[in-house]
């Protein structure tokens, strides 16, 4: 009888086997679509333009992509890798759900469990994601007033906010000394240097090295006590 | 035909729809994999099915601010377009500044429906899926190499048990620490807009996101105190997801007063 080690080596297998050859087809997927309705509209993409704009603004998301792929491949495992990079909305959605779905389970990262965890995690949100906006799709005539409505406007206007407000209680209590920290050091920053709230994306670096290294201080007088 | 009707026209429903549709079967694909090889490698089933009712209740309010993303741009690049580009690879923060910058460098001046031309459109279309596609490649070339990386066990030799540290240990006080990492970005970016959005120390930015973090927080702590004082484990699954509907509800009345 196979062993769970090999098991799961195989699963590992076949996952990177799988994920490589299906991030590859949705890369040229995503690429050669423009083109393809390029052709069908009368006129191709204007790549000298299409260049100025990356330079202005690409470089930005080139760095921020690798710092996302550094960090969230070792939270996701190799499945939850490929489908996260894939579907998008990290940030947002993909990284605390799988976070929120390992917690609940009390599983720790690194393990085939996590692995395993990610995976059904990911893929269960995307698919819901897929689900809902093709439902709006078709909805969208009707449901166009509604979900623009004056009323509910400064709902859909704070998702982001109701969102990480209820991350923060569950992940502050974890460490509050940490958490309280950061959070100042990072205030001041953003009250000292207010042209940088529109760059928070790029400010989770800064703050997530703040916060790994003081834990990391912690760690090692933990460990070494 | 106008290039909003072409935009929304039903050969790009065809295409956009056929790309959403391959994301949506290799995740069925992987879904189904991990469920096997889990249930073989004896992951209790219930866990397995908690993790997907947890994930799919979780993922249903930021789907729909996502489909509202897709409504914003769908005046200006028709429907078929945003609603591939947030179904895959995309985010909600990054598609409306891309699509500016490859707007103004088109020279259409901005992204807007009344300047737009086929030109203009295939170019923003191919910088949108451009600039974002950098996670893919990385994890289709370095992918498999990273992950083995981290998760090959250490050979320990003498003088690594005498004075170094068990770093494979920190794996999880580090992800709890990026986590809180991000988590204050933002936060600190909602206190840092009502003291000096509008100019250092004026006060007079806007206080609605941080009202709606800190109740989104303390609705957090209310399902976590049910959870720990009734028992009630169940409560997980939907904790995040009511305690963003809770604050989102309370963002209307706050809309009102401010």
């Amino acid at each position: 009888m196979e062993t769970r080690t090999s098991l799961y080596e195989r699963y590992l297998d076949g996952t990177h086997r799988l994920g490589r050859a299906f991030t590859s087809c949705m890369l040229i997927l995503l690429l050669g679509a423009p083109f393809v309705i390029g052709s069908y509209l009368g006129s191709l993409p204007n790549l000298g333009a299409a260049a100025k704009a990356f330079l202005s603004i690409g470089i930005v998301y080139l760095i921020s992509c690798i710092v996302e792929y550094l960090i969230y491949v070792p939270m996701l495992g190799a499945g939850g890798s490929y489908l996260a990079f894939i579907t998008g909305n990290l940030i947002n959605m993909k990284i605390p759900c799988a976070m929120n779905a390992r917690d609940i389970v009390g599983v720790k990262s690194g393990t085939p469990e996590n692995e395993i965890v990610s995976t059904l995690s990911i893929a269960t949100s995307s698919l819901v994601t897929i689900l809902i906006l093709a439902a709006g799709v078709v909805l969208i005539i009707p449901l166009q007033p509604v979900l623009q409505s004056p009323i509910l406007q400064p709902a859909f206007d704070n998702v982001v906010p109701a969102l990480f407000g209820a991350m923060a209680c569950k992940y502050y209590r974890m460490n509050p000394r940490i958490s309280f920290i950061v959070l100042a050091f990072m205030s001041l920053l953003f009250i000292l240097v207010p042209s940088l709230i529109a760059s928070t994306s790029m400010m989770i670096i800064p703050s997530g090295a703040l916060a790994i290294f003081l834990a990391y201080l912690g760690f090692r007088k933990q460990q070494q006590s | 035909m106008d290039i909003l009707t072409k935009l929304n026209s039903p050969f790009l429903y065809l295409i956009c729809g056929s790309i959403i549709l391959f994301a949506a079967v290799i995740c069925v694909i992987f879904a189904v994999r991990a469920f096997k090889t889990g249930k073989e490698m004896g992951i209790d089933p219930g866990k397995m099915k908690r993790v997907i009712t947890a994930s799919a209740t979780f993922a249903v309010l930021p789907s729909v601010g996502i489909l509202l993303g897709v409504i914003a741009l769908s005046g200006s690049l028709g429907t078929p377009w945003p609603w591939l580009r947030l179904s895959v690879i995309g985010a909600l923060h990054y598609e409306t500044q891309v699509a500016e910058a490859a707007a103004e460098a088109a020279g259409i001046g901005g992204l807007s429906i009344s300047n737009m031309t086929a030109e203009a459109f295939s170019t923003i279309a191919l910088l949108m899926s451009f600039c974002i596609m950098w996670g893919m490649v990385l994890v289709t070339f370095n992918g498999k190499a990273y992950s083995s990386r981290l998760m090959a066990p250490k050979t320990q030799t003498k003088s690594d048990k005498k004075g170094k540290l068990d770093l494979m240990a920190f794996g999880d006080p580090a992800m709890t620490a990026m986590f809180i990492g991000l988590v204050s970005a933002y936060i600190a970016s909602y206190i840092g807009t009502i003291v000096s959005g509008n100019g250092l120390f004026t006060f007079t930015g806007s206080w609605i996101p941080l009202a709606v973090s800190a109740v989104a927080a303390l609705a957090m702590a209310g399902f976590t105190w049910i959870r720990e004082h009734r028992k009630a484990e169940w409560i997980d699954s939907f904790s995040i997801a009511g305690s963003m509907l809770i604050a989102m509800a309370a963002a209307v009345l706050f809309g009102r007063l401010g």
